[in-house]
């Protein structure tokens, strides 16, 4: 019975300091926060460490350049990586650590929808609960629950979908093949531009291939002996190079008996020189602006750096979201910094009613999120690969 | 019928890189009774060390070598490389735990496999690399009747078999085959016959990965590409091959990856791709249900 004396009295000890503390320190009149921190979260590892590792690269940029623009009215923020390896139940341990920090104040990601699903409860349900700025996830379900946490600053399925129909429609699509890579964000994609195009009676053949195949024959015998003239494949990215290269090896040449459209990963103009050639002529659609593909000096400038940062080469290796997820960590920095600081702490909630209320300064502009947590005017944008780049033909929609 | 046939041949050649992979899972349980899982990794790093020697010579156009010679480069350094790695992961990983709880060399076994994987991702790319086969070897496509397939593709096919008859001949002509079947069958009876265990299981696991670094290299120039998550699912492939041909059995490993690659095929071009993984892996659970021991595995004796 000693013991819970003894820790009550120094429990009531500690409050009076802190009370103390607080008071000198409003004395001061300061509203410099004790600490700020905020976690990037994404697959940086495994299966899809190649969308994740880019987004990484992309936030750590941003926190450092808040820092030096002055922090958080001098407080330096802290980055936490999480890598939930594209893995929901990776992500609830890692995030159960920042539910019981009040200094983690935000979440830059999770970047994949079944992520963000498997996922999300926990954090609405924290005390306050803990937001996030997502910078690749899709799924419409992840803005249309009703969650005050959700956040995100790309386009979603329901309107990629469509408008990848129409284009392919508007381009004289005959008969189309349409392949998933078996993700939540690929099969659900998929299914809407199905849809799409079956709504235009527009006749198509569905196949999946796991992540991780590198074999495509199977597949490209069946696109053969159906005709189809046009190969929708939404991926994320690691099969395309293979699968393109397969297609030409088959006898299918993109521009002259085929056409290619893929999805967010496959706007990647590295894909051009590892299919050897073989995608030249295809196109891509992306729910974010590759910066490296829009006018803008703010997005020319953050390309700049970022090759200073990680190297002359390193667009190619950077993923589809290095401008999404750099535009994430701006809007969530920015709507922390907007936050009111009481005796060195900034409250999350504070931190959500700056993100649905304020508008944010990105390398892309305006940014502002709708009472849902969707970006308003998210754009879907069309790629084609040309020579040895990726060029931007134009923003659509279904 | 014709695309019977295509997917067939399409079976075939993905079968015969399964064939080669699951060879060396298949030889390294024979001697050890041990599930080498980085096994598929070591065929991952083996199409990386190709890719890297192709990507130096082709890049930089060292113009005076010629194609056939950095083919060759490649497979030195591919099979080298890859069956130094075996070695030195049994001398570093496995050889401590021999004498061990059995799931303990399993689970070194898996975080090798992860070691090796973050490894190349962080260290060399974590986005796929480009393996420049248009420089190395003719991109030519063969047609037979309504048939196709590139001259790598059957290239694969060919060298593969060949591959594994010349090892089928190692393993039941020589002398040191006749050690390693008799390791397989009794280790102790085999010390005491004079045989150097630990040489023999050496040497097994250096020809299992070279092997498996031989596999990358046909992978590469057959499709081009070289990814630190490509040995995963294949590896996973091969492994269920070896176990409907018989774990431990050289020829039931071959015949497995063959068939595994053909079903694949057939059950994805004529059933769904959305269930292709689902029908081997019932096929796995057919066989596993009839025969334990698998199609060419004898029950528990004679291993190797």
């Amino acid at each position: 019975m000693a013991q819970p004396r003894i820790f009550a009295l120094i429990a009531v000890a500690a409050v009076g300091l802190a009370a103390c503390g607080g008071g000198s320190t409003g004395g001061a009149a300061t509203n410099k926060p004790d600490k700020v921190q905020i976690a990037a979260e994404g697959p940086f590892t495994g299966d899809q460490a190649s969308i994740g590792a880019g987004a990484l690269k992309a936030i750590q940029l941003a926190v450092k350049d808040f820092n030096a623009a002055g922090g958080v009215n001098g407080t330096q923020v802290q980055l936490l990586i999480w890598d939930d390896q594209h893995s929901a139940q990776v992500a609830q341990t890692l995030q159960a650590a920042g539910i019981s920090d009040p200094t983690v104040l935000g979440i830059v990601g999770p970047m994949n929808s079944g992520v963000v699903l498997g996922s999300v409860t926990g954090l609405q349900s924290a005390s306050p609960p803990l937001p996030f700025v997502s910078e690749s996830a899709s799924n419409t379900k992840v803005t249309d629950s009703g969650w005050s946490v959700a956040h995100r600053v790309n386009a979603r399925d329901d309107a990629q979908g469509p408008a990848d129909a129409k284009f392919m429609i508007d381009q004289g699509a005959k008969k189309v093949e349409v392949m998933d890579a078996k993700s939540d964000y690929s099969t659900a994609l998929a299914d809407q531009t199905e849809t799409a195009l079956k709504a235009k009676s527009i006749p198509t053949q569905r196949d999946s291939v796991k992540a991780g195949t590198t074999d495509f024959s199977t597949i490209i015998t069946k696109i053969k002996s159906f005709g189809a003239d046009w190969v929708y494949f939404a991926d994320e990215g690691p099969e395309a190079a293979p699968f393109v290269s397969q297609l030409k090896q088959a006898n299918l040449t993109i521009g002259q008996n085929i056409n290619f459209l893929g999805t967010d990963g496959e706007e990647d103009s590295s894909i051009i020189t590892k299919s050897q050639g073989a995608y030249d002529g295809a196109y891509a659609t992306n729910i974010t602006a590759d910066p490296a593909g829009v006018s803008g000096s703010a997005a020319a400038a953050y390309v700049t750096e970022y090759k200073a940062a990680y190297g002359a080469d390193s667009l190619n290796s950077a993923g589809p979201f290095y401008g999404s997820a750099y535009e994430a960590a701006q809007a969530l920095l920015q709507a922390i910094k907007n936050s009111p600081v009481n005796n060195g702490k900034i409250s999350r909630a504070d931190v959500i009613s700056h993100l649905a209320s304020d508008t944010f300064t990105t390398i892309f502009g305006s940014v502002k999120f709708d009472s849902k947590g969707d970006v308003q005017g998210g754009g879907i944008y069309v790629y084609q690969a040309k020579g040895s780049n990726m060029v931007v033909l134009k923003q659509v929609s279904g | 019928m014709g695309i019977f046939l295509q997917q067939l041949i399409n079976g075939l050649e993905l079968g015969s890189l399964y064939a080669l992979v699951a060879l060396g899972y298949t030889l390294i349980y024979g001697i050890l009774e041990m599930l080498n899982f980085a096994h598929g990794d070591v065929y991952m790093v083996g199409a990386f060390l190709a890719a890297g020697v192709a990507a130096l010579f082709v890049h930089n156009e060292v113009a005076a070598i010629p194609a056939g010679l950095v083919v060759g480069l490649m497979v030195v350094m591919a099979m080298g490389g890859a069956g130094l790695l075996g070695v030195g992961i049994e001398r570093v990983a496995y050889r401590p735990l021999r004498n061990a709880n059995r799931l303990a060399p399993l689970i070194t076994a898996i975080g090798v496999s992860l070691f090796l994987e973050s490894a190349v991702q962080v260290w060399v790319s974590p986005a796929p690399v480009l393996v420049p086969s248009n420089a190395l070897v003719p991109q030519t496509v063969l047609h037979l009747g309504g048939l196709t397939t590139p001259l790598t593709g059957l290239m694969l096919f060919v060298i593969a078999v060949a591959l594994m008859v010349a090892l089928d001949a190692f393993v039941f002509r020589t002398r040191f085959g006749s050690a390693m079947r008799a390791t397989a069958q009794d280790r102790e009876a085999a010390t005491f016959m004079g045989i150097d265990v630990d040489r023999v299981i050496l040497v097994t696991f250096f020809v299992a990965s070279a092997l498996a670094g031989m596999a990358g290299v046909l992978f590469g120039l057959w499709h081009a590409t070289a990814d630190f998550f490509m040995g995963y699912l294949l590896g996973i492939k091969a492994f269920t091959a070896a176990v409907i041909g018989g774990i431990g059995n050289i020829r039931g490993a071959m015949i497995g990856g063959l068939l595994l690659g053909v079903l694949e095929s057939l059950a994805g071009g004529f059933i769904s791709t959305q269930f292709q993984d689902t029908f081997v892996f019932l096929a796995l659970i057919t066989v596993l249900l009839i025969r334990p021991q698998g199609l060419f595995g004898q029950p528990l004796t004679d291993r190797a």
